[in-house]
């Protein structure tokens, strides 16, 4: 227990000593946040966006307007000339236009903005077609009710991206743990000289895990105090799953890092083996983009990493997801239990002096 | 000029030798390259995108094959099955099994649905028929009321939301087929609808084409972020550089064959994008203008130059690649590389100015046509050879090119 507190006093210094460690795990994903908060907080939300529209002398204005205000949130600038309309949309003042000349309805788009067109062109179909009936005289047989069926008010697809990037942080943290911080120890021969020491190897481990721990608790509060506060997103966070989550996370994704640390033949590539496949990972696991965007193929391999199901246990335990209380205990118990079997190996095989 | 070829050589070799540069240097680009295509190159497109539903059928009327229940039910099991081979059906559609309660059936669904393993769930109520007939007759207070469908969906669920926003077109155009089958609509008065695309040509750009050029300045810009001050301070420190000196090579010699090397790198990278792009990936656009070539050029000795810049204000390599590391995704994801940054608040705006990616970016995408100059050309040019000149200058005074003793 001695050596444990010694080692546990050692790893926090060393921690906070290590002002880039720190940047790192407390800082840089703050930076992640505030950049992608902004850039995709209105991604494919086109409630935001401004049609201009262009009526020709001699159309019927009144049937457009009528059509028109059905537009939704969708903002309406006039324009007096097509060939202003048309500048506006190459400048990018206005996201797309239409005009009506009596005959045609035709819609403008920049065909550079192939992020946002998709979505430009769905509103541009509804008001189509409610154009046609409203013209012949028509009124649909038909109507659909969306109903949603969250459960919490979300604030769109930033409210999901934010605890992924919880997940990762601490997928992050507990890969580079072992694969990082560990084997560093190792390539600088400071482990020759722990264990050389009467310290149990599991000590040191424990003390690892501990303040790793510590820092992912405080890193992931305070994403998502920042959040909450700057971005206005709206969690319902359950502390106890969030508590328990957290800690098996960590030391199953040290797990984790302990294959990477056994695989490889130099220390120093483990960390580098362990940020390729973290960032590999982030791309795929639906952390950024939804799983279902992807081909069959991609999906099949999102779900077979560890990352995707840490970051849906995340929204879990941040209410923004709904998932089977069986399933969020089973991924949980998982990752403790790559960390029960793996923890001995990691004493055993890479808490051990470099070969020579 | 015999030795600047030979440290040219070198430093090529050697990028390509260290398997962490190549996959930093080559397949990282290459793995966004086609994630990204094939991620947002299909989106809508069918046969490319797909959704679970689910639908129920509850109406009493429903078993009548030329009910509205039952048109409805067929279109969806329709687009339940691939439109070619090989291809992926727009929705598979889950149905209440022969003698299943629809209310468990519902209630299942529903929960798939918020927990994420269905998009949508599309509910025709009982007496559909009917309502449809009703809302078609003649109505003592004016028009009468459509026929309600239900459409549950997920907000918290991208997915979900473009799922409901492709059930409603299709419902829509059921709605049509209604009214034209009825005579209250007439399909062949419609009016004619079109769309113009404002740009180089008179198409929509492929997002293969949009990527492509952003894709190569970030093989160049992490090449040039981790690779140069990577090469000169792990070198240095691991006293290679030192070998150099006690030889009659110059500094500037050095700096013209890893500068050549560092040239010869972006090449290699920016052929096997254009490759990969081209022939695997379908994109269109033609690099083979000088306009494109020059800015490809600047990126390149930009992006060199800025590597100078961190290896001459870090002290040790583990400083320089942690700074690397923090200036990297900031100055990639901040200037309009993947997402649009029209938008985003005074502070982040005045990083995207400052950032030279920003103007190269939108330089090469002018340059090939694939987006209208934001930026007039003596910025796209300006701005990054200022860059240069910080970077040479500071670089001058403070790059150390030995350890210290």
């Amino acid at each position: 227990m001695t050596a444990f507190r010694a080692l546990l006093a050692s790893e926090a210094r060393i921690l906070l000593r290590d002002r880039m460690a720190l940047f790192f795990t407390l800082i840089f994903p703050l930076i992640f946040i505030l950049i992608f908060g902004f850039l995709m907080g209105d991604i494919g939300d086109v409630s935001q966006s401004t049609m201009g529209v262009f009526v020709a002398a001699g159309a019927d204005r009144d049937l457009l307007d009528r059509t028109l205000s059905t537009a939704g949130s969708t903002a309406i600038e006039r324009f007096e000339s097509l060939d202003a309309m048309q500048e506006a949309v190459t400048d990018r003042r206005i996201d797309f236009a239409l005009s009506w000349d009596g005959s045609a309805l035709r819609y403008f788009y920049d065909a550079n903005r192939v992020q946002e067109n998709y979505a430009f062109q769905q509103v541009a179909a509804g008001l189509a077609t409610d154009f046609d009936l409203r013209r012949q005289g028509a009124t649909p047989a038909i109507s659909v009710e969306p109903t949603d069926v969250g459960e919490i008010a979300t604030t769109g697809w930033f409210n999901l991206v934010l605890p992924g990037i919880l997940a990762f942080s601490v997928l992050s943290s507990g890969l580079f743990a072992v694969s990082g911080h560990l084997t560093a120890m190792k390539e600088r021969k400071i482990l020759d000289r722990l264990i050389v020491t009467p310290m149990a190897p599991v000590a040191l481990l424990a003390a690892i895990a501990v303040v790793r721990l510590v820092v992912v608790y405080v890193s992931t509060l305070i994403t998502l105090l920042v959040g909450v506060l700057v971005f206005g997103l709206r969690y319902d966070v359950s502390w106890l799953r969030f508590a328990v989550f957290v800690a098996c996370a960590t030391v199953g994704t040290m797990g984790i890092g302990t294959i990477i640390a056994l695989l490889v033949r130099r220390p120093s590539s483990a960390s580098n083996i362990a940020n390729a496949l973290a960032m590999v990972m982030m791309f795929l696991a639906g952390i950024y983009f939804p799983v279902e965007f992807m081909p069959r193929f991609l999906r099949a391999i999102s779900e077979g990493l560890p990352l995707t199901h840490m970051a849906n246990a995340m929204r879990y335990v941040t209410g923004v997801m709904d998932m089977a209380d069986t399933e969020f205990w089973a991924i949980t118990f998982s990752l403790l239990g790559i960390a029960v079997v793996l923890f001995p190996v990691l004493a055993r095989y890479v808490v051990r002096p470099l070969r020579r | 000029m015999k030795e600047v070829l030979l440290l040219a050589l070198t430093h090529v070799v050697t990028a390509i030798r260290e398997r962490v540069t190549l996959f930093w240097f080559l397949v990282f680009p290459v793995f966004m390259l086609v994630l990204l295509s094939l991620i947002f190159g299909q989106i809508g497109q069918e046969g490319e995108i797909h959704f679970d539903i689910a639908l129920i059928d509850r109406d009493a009327g429903g078993s009548d094959p030329a009910g509205f229940a039952s048109m409805i039910v067929s279109v969806f099991e329709g687009l339940a099955k691939p439109q070619a081979a090989g291809q992926e059906p727009l929705f598979t559609v889950h149905r209440p099994d022969q003698g299943e309660d629809p209310e468990a059936f519902l209630d299942r669904e529903l929960t798939a649905l918020r927990r994420g393993r269905l998009a949508a769930v599309v509910v025709i109520p009982p007496d559909f028929d009917a309502a449809v007939l009703r809302g078609m007759g003649p109505s003592p207070g004016g028009d009468a009321e459509p026929a309600k469908l239900h459409v549950y969906m997920s907000r918290t669920s991208v997915a979900s939301g473009m799922a409901a926003e492709i059930i409603g077109q299709v419902l829509s155009e059921i709605d049509r087929e209604i009214l034209a089958r009825s005579g209250r609509f007439d399909p062949t008065a419609g009016v004619r609808t079109e769309t113009v695309w404002l740009g180089q040509s008179d198409e929509e750009t492929s997002y293969v084409d949009f990527l492509l050029p952003g894709i190569v300045l970030m093989g160049f810009f992490t090449t040039g972020l981790f690779g140069v001050p990577g090469a000169i301070l792990f070198n240095r420190d691991r006293k290679v550089l030192r070998r150099y000196w006690v030889t009659p090579l110059s500094v500037p010699r050095f700096l013209a064959g890893f500068s050549l090397g560092h040239l010869a790198l972006c090449a290699l990278q920016f052929t096997i994008l254009f490759l990969l792009g081209r022939y695997a990936l379908g994109a269109t656009i033609s690099f083979a203008r000088p306009e494109a070539f020059l800015t490809l050029l600047l990126a390149a000795v930009t992006f060199m130059a800025f590597g100078f810049l961190i290896a001459s204000l870090a002290r040790t390599a583990n400083a320089g690649m942690a700074t690397a590391n923090v200036l990297n995704m900031p100055m990639m994801f901040l200037s309009g590389m993947f997402f649009p940054v029209a938008g985003l608040p005074t502070f982040l705006m005045a990083i995207v100015y400052a950032n030279p990616v920003s103007y190269l970016v939108n330089g090469l995408r002018t340059s090939v046509g694939v987006e209208s100059g934001s930026f007039s050309s003596g910025l796209v040019i300006g701005v990054p050879l200022g860059w240069i000149a910080l970077s040479v200058l500071v670089a001058a005074r403070k790059l150390k090119w030995d350890v210290e003793r």
